[in-house]
């Protein structure tokens, strides 16, 4: 029997990196949350949110295998207070693509704070309250008869973990119920907890396919939220054709699928600067953070025309920090904007009546020369429309005047 | 004694140890290897040198084959797979399908030998970026350059100044699902510091662990050595990430002991990948309907008196199909396998003859 040597080739030296081929198998986690959350609804402790035939689901891959369900049509919109609040162009831009495609949704008037964001600074709240505030949002969607799609990252990632909470711990049950029975709301949970993005990126070829400009000469560097794939991290979604399947799929497939240029940097898996306590009690070094380590390593790495990113924080911090920094000089300058924004520019959308590129901090006229938009024309529109609202002519801007 | 073979699955050093021992004993050992060649991982996988003797790997399983070749008592089967069995010890008859074919034989007794997979780096859970950079690299791709006397950067192809060691890469981590300890992973770090030291004199060589696990007389013979003999840098700390600055890999994390973040270049990491069951484990499981515990390897019901023996009478498991296992384990647990197999066809053989 020879003692053949297989494998011991090019000197031993290993294959380069592209070379290396990622094949997801071994060793899968055996307890899903999925199968836990049916348990409990065979206990009649709660009603499992199922996603039915008529929302349309694709199935997509995570980050351990498990094939997650994306609905396409009848979702409930949890919107994002900050994204209200500093980038009202990021959720009507969602909208806009959801109605532009020809999908049906829920924008719901009533759907409170998930107050994430406190929670994650120390702030207030507990987990009852936490987890009652979840439950009331899943009850409403469900009454309503769509299915939840979260906006917001810090949202997205908390429900996450009110899910395991509410899984392990029957207290936490009880009493989220007797708040939810006060409420005379059902305790219902979705069987999947869907981010936007994995809407949008589940859409790129729909959106490709009604795509009016050319991005071929836009470089994008992109922003993956923490919120998104490093909390609970089964959840969020990956692509053999992206990194090797190494990174989140979401936002890097939209500019694959746009035809922009992908480029990397160093710095892509720290946090953008907003940490959630630092931009509350330490603003400070949450803008170094954000212009030192993120727009400026992109800025010297890949020079992109934008950066992309998928969390209301992160928008926020990557652009607003940036006036600060360029007042001293630092080699700034990048404009931010969601992937929702850069999907709907690609459509057609108004710059400003759809994606409120004027609420951006970073100045983005330059990339929409580079994307072929008439930014000039587009603001005499915008103000047009303005002097209606100012004179009372109109109440407010509606679909109709988009 | 007239006697079915003893059937040994694997030829890895626990495998070639057990169809050793058993023809020692005066068994026919029937043993079966799905690849071509004989040896298991240390071979498959071109290690370098053993741990923790240091003793060129190739030499050793070498040794350890020509033990069993010639012997008329050992038929080795190469390229060959188990794909079903049927009946109970000591009349199960398996098939096999090898390079002429299906062919069924009835075996006495079944030693279960099929090893483990090295974890593979892309299903980490952090941000180690195996598949993007040229220059992180695992254990298994450093041995293989120590094999080859040939330890450079693979990006470059030029001598390192600067590697290190990751540890616990797929071990210890509960958001993976691989909840244990590889148990050879940090001693098989230091010896390849060790070599990588001899080897490139000038090259700074780090390794980042949570704790070292150096049971035994590997704590001198192979992590003292390093430290104090090879001035190899032992940092206790976590490094969640690798991303790349110009020509270097940066490697990111925490020092724990003083409490500080670290972010430093290197020209190679290596990854510690630890053990996971093989597929052959797995699938022979399922063919002999041997339970597998909690971790996904073969389960045995003796406990820690009794390492080898399977929920199923007459067949038996040694080394890492059993969890992760060094070659001290290894060897040690097909002695033991074989010794219960003996007994197991000898008190079968003794109780036919007695009815006679």
């Amino acid at each position: 029997m020879p003692l053949t040597i297989l494998n011991n080739q090019l000197g031993g030296v290993p294959p380069k990196a592209k070379d290396r081929v990622f094949d997801r198998k071994g060793k899968k986690p055996e307890h899903y949350y999925r199968d836990q959350l049916f348990e409990l609804e065979e206990k009649g402790e709660l009603v499992v949110h199922r996603i039915a035939e008529e929302q349309d689901a694709v199935e997509i891959e995570t980050k351990y295998g498990r094939k997650k369900k994306v609905p396409r049509d009848m979702t409930w919109h949890h919107k994002s207070c900050g994204q209200c609040g500093h980038i009202p162009g990021y959720s009507t831009s969602i909208f806009w693509l959801l109605r532009e495609l020809g999908y049906t949704y829920e924008d719901p008037r009533d759907q409170t704070s998930c107050t994430a964001w406190n929670y994650y600074a120390s702030s207030t709240s507990n987990p009852a309250a936490q987890a009652a505030v979840a439950l009331r949002n899943f009850a409403q969607a469900y009454e309503d008869g769509y299915y939840p799609i979260i906006h917001c990252g810090t949202s997205y990632g908390h429900y996450k973990e009110v899910r395991e909470e509410l899984i392990h711990h029957p207290k936490l049950r009880d009493q989220t119920k007797r708040v939810m029975d006060k409420l005379g709301k059902p305790m219902v949970f979705p069987e999947e907890i869907v981010h936007y993005s994995e809407w949008v990126h589940v859409m790129r070829d729909a959106i490709a396919e009604h795509q009016t400009l050319d991005f071929s000469d836009i470089t994008v560097t992109v922003h993956p939220a923490c919120h998104y794939h490093k909390l609970v991290v089964e959840d969020a979604v990956y692509d053999k054709e992206l990194y090797d399947g190494q990174r989140t799929a979401v936002v890097s497939s939209l500019v694959k699928a746009l035809g922009a240029n992908l480029a990397d940097y160093s710095t892509w898996h720290d946090c953008c600067g907003f940490g959630f306590r630092h931009i509350l009690v330490s603003r400070d070094f949450s803008r170094s953070f954000a212009t030192i380590r993120k727009i400026e390593r992109m800025k010297e790495e890949a020079n992109p025309d934008v950066t992309l990113t998928h969390d209301t924080g992160c928008v926020t911090t990557l652009d607003k920090s940036q006036f600060a920094a360029k007042a001293h000089g630092r080699n700034v300058g990048i404009p931010v904007m969601s992937d929702a924004q850069f999907a709907a520019l690609a459509m057609g959308a108004h710059p400003y009546k759809i994606c409120q590129l004027h609420w951006h901090g970073v100045d983005n006229r330059p990339l929409m020369e580079k994307m072929g938009i008439d930014h000039e024309a587009a603001w005499t529109e915008f103000e047009e429309i303005a002097a209606k609202v100012k004179s009372g002519e109109i109440e407010y801007m509606s679909w109709e005047d988009c | 004694m007239e006697h079915n073979p003893i059937l040994v699955i694997g030829a890895g050093p626990a495998g070639l140890e057990a169809a050793r021992g058993a023809a020692d004993l005066g068994y026919k050992t029937l043993l079966v290897e799905k690849a071509p060649v004989l040896g298991g991982n240390p071979i498959l996988a071109d290690y370098a040198a053993i741990t923790p003797d240091m003793e060129n790997a190739e030499r050793a399983m070498k040794r350890m084959i020509d033990a069993i070749i010639e012997d008329p008592l050992v038929e080795v089967r190469s390229e060959t797979t188990v794909t079903a069995a049927a009946g109970d010890a000591p009349e199960i008859t398996v098939t096999l399908a090898g390079p002429k074919g299906e062919e069924q034989i009835t075996v006495g007794s079944v030693i279960v030998c099929t090893g483990f997979q090295h974890f593979d780096p892309g299903r980490e859970t952090q941000m180690y970026g195996y598949y993007e950079y040229d220059d992180v690299i695992t254990l298994v791709d450093c041995e293989r350059m120590l094999k080859a006397e040939n330890f450079v950067q693979p990006s470059t192809g030029d001598k390192p100044k600067r590697v290190c060691f990751i540890q616990c890469v797929g071990s210890r981590d509960r958001q993976i699902g691989n909840f244990w300890c590889s148990k050879v992973c940090c001693g098989i770090a230091c010896k390849e510091a060790i070599e990588i030291r001899e080897m490139v004199p000038d090259c700074q060589v780090f390794v980042f662990y949570i704790d070292m696990r150096m049971y035994g007389f590997w704590e001198d013979e192979i992590y003292w050595k390093a430290q104090e003999d090879h001035k190899v840098n032992f940092i206790r700390g976590i490094v969640t990430e690798i991303t790349k600055r110009g020509d270097q890999v940066v490697i990111k994390g925490e020092d724990t002991t003083m409490g500080r973040p670290v972010e430093v270049p290197m020209d190679v990491v290596i990854l510690s990948v630890g053990m996971e069951p093989s597929e052959g484990t797995t699938e022979t499981a399922e063919i002999f309907q041997m339970p597998l515990e909690s971790h996904g390897f073969i389960e045995t019901v003796g406990g820690a008196l009794n390492t080898v023996t399977t929920a199923r009478p007459g067949c038996f498991a040694a080394g890492a199909s059993t969890g992760p296992a060094d070659l001290e384990d290894s060897i040690s647990m097909a002695g033991a396998a074989v010794m219960k197999a003996a007994g197991f066809l000898r008190k079968h053989t003794l109780a036919a003859s007695k009815s006679v």
